[in-house]
């Protein structure tokens, strides 16, 4: 009977760690948001509304800012200014080039939304879906600055902002 | 006896089992394994739903990716390590096989075995009981109930890793093409001797992979091993002659080699191709093309040198050095003809860039000697001895000339 009672309370032991085991662990990291930072770029390749082949292996030896949108997505439509003053910033040093990825969109639409708005970066339209697998996009707006040597260096979650962008191309560039 | 029935008993079950579980299998097409592989992953941003059951985007997308990678022959696991890298572990409805959540797969088989055992010693004790063999089996019953968990529990470790122990970012199960692009990546940015490491490293598991040899070729020739090099750039160029580096870095190692047309040839194809700007970059930090234009018309080839330069000219975003050296190679013939282009190039090439050295002290030197226009050459000498840091070569010429003090 007693030998019963020792059983019963080991099993109770056992049971009362695996709980506080379980309760008391951290939760792992976001990998959802940061699996790519640090890694090679995943490759970028397409057709712009202006019909011309755009790769990211092309862009070596500049920074790339890689930009999902959708003109359907309101955060986008407010990042926009922000990306269009980017970019003119770079214009001239040419240092940093933007691509935007438009995901889940019409062409005709993107192409309207520029045209009105603003940007004369390279706006990819066909094959966006598999990118979008490929960069691990859950939302749009997202963004990723890539390095001259094709590593991911940051990504953004959400609209982003000119002067974030360009503490975060400072950060990443150690300069 | 007793104890064959009991065998025979449970192998009829288990291959009752195994042979309707196959029996009832159907052949599944691409479309039925995409189906099933998209239950198998949780929607990004929904909430519990699967990739096969949401309609946002994202998911949507991510069926076209399933299904493009079933069509191309990707197995299971390499469509799960696919996705788990590029959105997480969060996403994969089967639990791993490693750490806590291991359990999940341990567990059954442990539980399974015990119940099987329980029921096995359960039934030998009454058969015992009703035949007088339950003492004699007693003392040898804790070694076989000790052999019976260590059982279950491998098992159940062996289930865990066959079932689902997979990491984000491991390329066992057959997941190259991250992998060789990390590699690429960082070999961008160590020193030679790990750059030759890891471009190895991605050509073993590429061995056609032509950045890894391009690069492994520029790497092994900056550190002294130019024939292993020369070897890397034949291969590269050959698997892909449409590929910009292996061009600019063949022409490079080619105009070492005193073989200035042949180096002259390659920048011309690479001219007709889409360069990355480090490649541009690279040309006009070398002044490359302006070395074997130079070189060229040295060795009387000066149409070919100005072929160079001109094509050069027509595709750099920066032509200015190259309109300088044109100029220069025009004013060098000391033919009458040639003069007005030589002028005509320099000129432009201060237009573009008003301080640019070499412009600068070519003109001073050609309104000095060849035109006679002291006045035009002070004016450009003075601009050149302005300038914060001019070469040293050009000092030289100029004073020689009396242009500088």
């Amino acid at each position: 009977m007693r030998s019963v009672r020792v059983k019963a309370l080991l099993v109770g032991l056992m049971l009362l760690t695996l709980v506080g085991v379980l309760a008391t662990r951290e939760s792992g990291p976001d990998r959802m948001t940061t699996h790519l930072v640090g890694q090679g770029a995943p490759p970028i390749e397409g057709t712009t509304t202006s019909g011309e082949a755009w790769r990211l292996d092309l862009q070596r030896g500049r920074w790339v800012v890689v930009n999902f949108f959708s003109t359907t997505c309101v955060p986008c439509v407010r990042e926009h200014p922000e990306l269009v003053a980017f970019a003119e910033a770079h214009a001239e040093a040419d240092d940093v080039r933007v691509v935007t990825v438009a995901f889940a969109d019409s062409p005709a639409a993107v192409e309207e939304f520029f045209r009105s708005n603003g940007g004369d970066w390279p706006v990819l339209v066909t094959d966006t879906g598999r990118i979008a697998v490929d960069w691990g996009v859950v939302a749009v707006p997202e963004s990723y600055l890539v390095s001259s040597a094709g590593f991911v260096a940051a990504k953004i979650i959400g609209g982003v902002v000119q002067a974030d962008l360009e503490a975060m191309l400072v950060e990443a560039r150690g300069s | 006896m007793n104890r064959f029935r009991w065998l025979a008993l449970v192998v009829l079950v288990l291959g009752a089992l195994v042979v309707s579980e196959v029996a009832t299998q159907p052949v599944l097409t691409n479309a039925d394994r995409a189906h099933q592989l998209a239950e198998n992953f949780a929607c990004p941003v929904c909430s519990g739903q699967s990739v096969a059951e949401s309609d946002v985007p994202i998911a949507r997308a991510i069926r076209t990716e399933i299904a493009r990678m079933v069509d191309e022959g990707a197995t299971d696991a390499m469509v799960r390590t696919e996705l788990v890298e590029r959105f997480g572990q969060d996403i994969d409805y089967t639990p791993q096989g490693s750490g806590l959540t291991g359990l999940v797969w341990v567990l059954p088989v442990v539980l399974a075995v015990a119940a099987v055992t329980g029921l096995v010693l359960a039934l030998r004790r009454w058969s015992g009981a009703s035949t007088g063999r339950a003492s004699a089996k007693k003392s040898s019953r804790p070694m076989v109930l000790l052999g019976i968990a260590v059982l279950a529990v491998g098992a159940g470790l062996l289930v865990a890793q066959t079932s689902g122990s997979r990491g984000a970012g491991e390329t066992g199960s057959g997941e190259i093409r991250s992998s060789t692009r990390t590699l690429l990546a960082q070999a961008g940015v160590a020193a030679p001797q790990e750059a030759i490491t890891l471009y190895t490293e991605v050509l073993e598991l590429q061995p056609s992979n032509v950045e890894a040899l391009t690069y492994r070729a520029w790497a092994l020739w900056r550190s002294g091993g130019q024939l292993l090099a020369r070897v890397d750039i034949s291969d590269a160029v050959t698997l892909d002659p449409a590929y910009p580096d292996a061009r600019v870095f063949r022409a490079s190692m080619l105009f070492a080699d005193e073989e200035a047309a042949a180096a002259a040839q390659d920048l011309l194809v690479l001219d007709t191709l889409a360069a990355p700007p480090i490649v541009g970059d690279l040309l006009a930090a070398s002044h490359l093309r302006e070395r074997i234009a130079s070189s060229l018309a040295a060795q009387g080839d000066l149409l070919m040198a100005l072929t160079l330069l001109d094509s050069g000219i027509e595709v750099t975003a920066q032509p200015a050095p190259l309109l300088a050296e044109r100029g220069w190679l025009l004013a060098v013939t000391f033919e009458p003809d040639l003069l007005g282009l030589a002028v005509e190039a320099l000129d432009e090439a201060l237009v573009l860039e008003s301080a640019h050295p070499n412009a600068l002290a070519y003109r001073a030197l050609v309104r000095s000697v060849l035109l006679e226009d002291a006045e035009g050459a002070a004016a450009d000498a003075a601009a050149f001895a302005a300038l914060a840091d001019p070469p040293a070569a050009l000092v030289e010429l100029l004073t020689a000339e009396g242009l500088l003090g």
